[in-house]
């Protein structure tokens, strides 16, 4: 079988706000206060419709995308798109804390951890993967909006899912910054316009811009060093002495 | 029997092979830490190689860190046994005279590549300035070093105290930090060629060579590559033999 990519297949018309996938995924992964890894977002009402006035709700998480603007942002590769799973992660032994990949994300999916001071976000909840359960969220959904599973194997239930509504597949993308998000809403969905576009602090452009700079000028350094050995082997050291032995003569005089 | 000049102190002779030996080491893990394709030196096949040989990128984050801490403590033990050599070295290497520095600088660069003719051809007369203690660009390269060796390790030490003390309102020090870290050992490493070139390649600068190990050099050499100094130093009375 080729490549996995873990991905979310959500029906956001059966979500009721429950909040449930918000804080069992709080207490899986020991979220700080203050900070969530998933989401609930809602429209807002529109009142002029009088009683028949409804508000849609969104849950939502990283999208763990196909063109991740945080890994873009990451110098040191600490946050990486596994190649087996296809899920972003993050290298906690790895990652410094510098933050890069914060603005990075057009979904605000991440934050920094007050309590390990580094990067975090949702990443499928590896632990109880491996203990042969769902991600929390998805387990606690009461009304099974969140669907977890591989859209690479086709006999997933969240392959089934996205074949028997072909046409009908919703992804939130921002204008500006599309990043492939591996997040699928099907039917309708609501609210679409709360993404931001994504931004790679300053500090990394530099580094990037630099980049070719300082290795354009290490190479120059080399090249003078080749042009020194070069010279040292076809001209013979001796050749250049001869100013120094013009500086003697100059002093005997 | 040649006359010797004490050129540099047992700590000074410890502490450059010191830091050449921490140099070298924290050059191998530090470019195995960048792990972008947009600013790895060499490509991904490095880091990835290297995180593989040490079972993963945050323990060749750790092998990182404690070379550089002790990089740092080694100089902060030669500043303690050494303070004056310090100064005396830090004097000679900023205090440079601009038209003879240059003068000898550009020169130097010619003749090095490409001998005394083009030189000549101009109108100039191929023979340098006298230098002092330090040529102009062993000037050049030290001053690169110890501005590059500052700013190295206050990022450094900051990138470390990154999940300890800073925040996420702080943590932009922490980025410009990497980018600073990178733009310094980038810089120091384009000097570094020519440095190893001239210093243990370079048939002319032998007994400066042999100077970084024995301590000292010989009349000749002194006169002919450090006029200044030897005049200054000639008149007192010198080591006589070993
Ligand atoms: C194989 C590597 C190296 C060799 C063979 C080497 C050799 C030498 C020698 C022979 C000198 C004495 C020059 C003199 O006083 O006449 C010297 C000086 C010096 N070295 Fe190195 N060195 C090496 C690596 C490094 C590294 C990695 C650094 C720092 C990043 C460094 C920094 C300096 C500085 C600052 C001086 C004094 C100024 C100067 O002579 O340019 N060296 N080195």
């Amino acid at each position: 079988m080729a490549k996995q990519q873990f991905a979310m297949v959500i029906d956001s018309s059966k979500c009721i706000d429950c909040k449930g996938c918000v804080i069992s995924c709080k207490v899986a992964n020991k979220v700080p206060e203050g900070f969530s890894r998933n989401w609930i977002k809602a429209s807002v009402p529109a009142f002029s419709m009088g009683p028949r006035t409804r508000t849609h709700f969104q849950p939502g998480a990283c999208m763990h995308c196909d063109t991740p603007t945080c890994v873009q942002a990451c110098p040191t590769g600490a946050t990486y798109k596994d190649a087996e799973t296809g899920i972003v992660e993050i290298d906690n032994s790895l990652c410094i804390g510098c933050g890069n990949c914060i603005p990075a994300c057009p979904y605000g999916a991440r934050f920094r951890n007050t309590a390990i001071r580094k990067a975090d976000k949702c990443d499928y909840c590896p632990e109880r993967r491996a203990a042969g359960l769902l991600p929390a969220c998805v387990d606690t959904c009461p009304t099974k909006a969140r669907v977890f599973g591989d859209i690479n194997n086709p006999d997933s239930e969240v392959s089934r899912m996205l074949s028997r509504n072909k046409g009908k597949v919703i992804k939130i993308v921002n204008a500006q910054t599309d990043t492939k998000p591996n997040m699928y809403y099907i039917g309708e969905t609501a609210p679409t316009d709360w993404t931001t576009a994504a931004v790679v602090p300053a500090s990394m452009t530099v580094m990037k811009e630099v980049s070719p700079l300082i290795k354009g000028i290490v190479g120059l350094s080399g090249l003078g060093v080749l042009a020194m050995l070069g010279r040292q082997f076809l001209a013979g050291s001796s050749d250049s002495h001869e100013p120094e032995h013009h500086d003697e003569e100059a002093r005997h005089d | 029997m040649t006359r010797l000049f004490k050129r540099h102190d047992k700590s000074d002779i410890f502490i450059h092979w010191f830091n050449a030996a921490c140099w070298l080491l924290l050059l191998v893990t530090g470019v195995g830490l960048i792990g972008n394709p947009d600013i790895d030196p060499v490509g991904s096949w490095y880091p990835d190689t290297l995180r593989t040989l040490v079972g993963g990128g945050g323990n060749l984050l750790t092998i990182h860190v404690v070379i550089g801490f002790a990089w740092i403590l080694g100089f902060l033990w030669y500043l303690t046994v050494n303070a004056r050599g310090a100064a005396f070295f830090l004097r000679e290497v900023f205090m440079v005279s601009p038209a003879r520095d240059m003068a000898w600088m550009i020169k130097k660069m010619v003749l090095m590549t490409l001998g005394p003719k083009p030189l000549k051809m101009i109108g100039m007369a191929p023979e340098l300035p006298e230098q002092g203690f330090y040529n102009m660009g062993q000037k050049a390269f030290a001053q690169a070093s110890v501005v590059g060796g500052v700013v190295i390790a206050v990022t450094g030490v900051i990138m470390f105290l990154s999940d300890k003390v800073f925040t996420a309102e702080t943590a932009w020090i922490v980025s410009w930090s990497v980018t600073l870290h990178y733009i310094a050992v980038g810089l120091v490493f384009a000097g570094l060629l020519v440095h190893v070139y001239m210093a243990a390649i370079s048939p002319e600068e032998r007994p400066g060579f042999r100077s970084m190990f024995t301590g000292h050099v010989p009349e000749d050499y002194a006169r002919h590559h450090h006029g200044l100094w030897y005049r200054e130093i000639s008149s007192e009375p010198a080591a006589k033999g070993e």
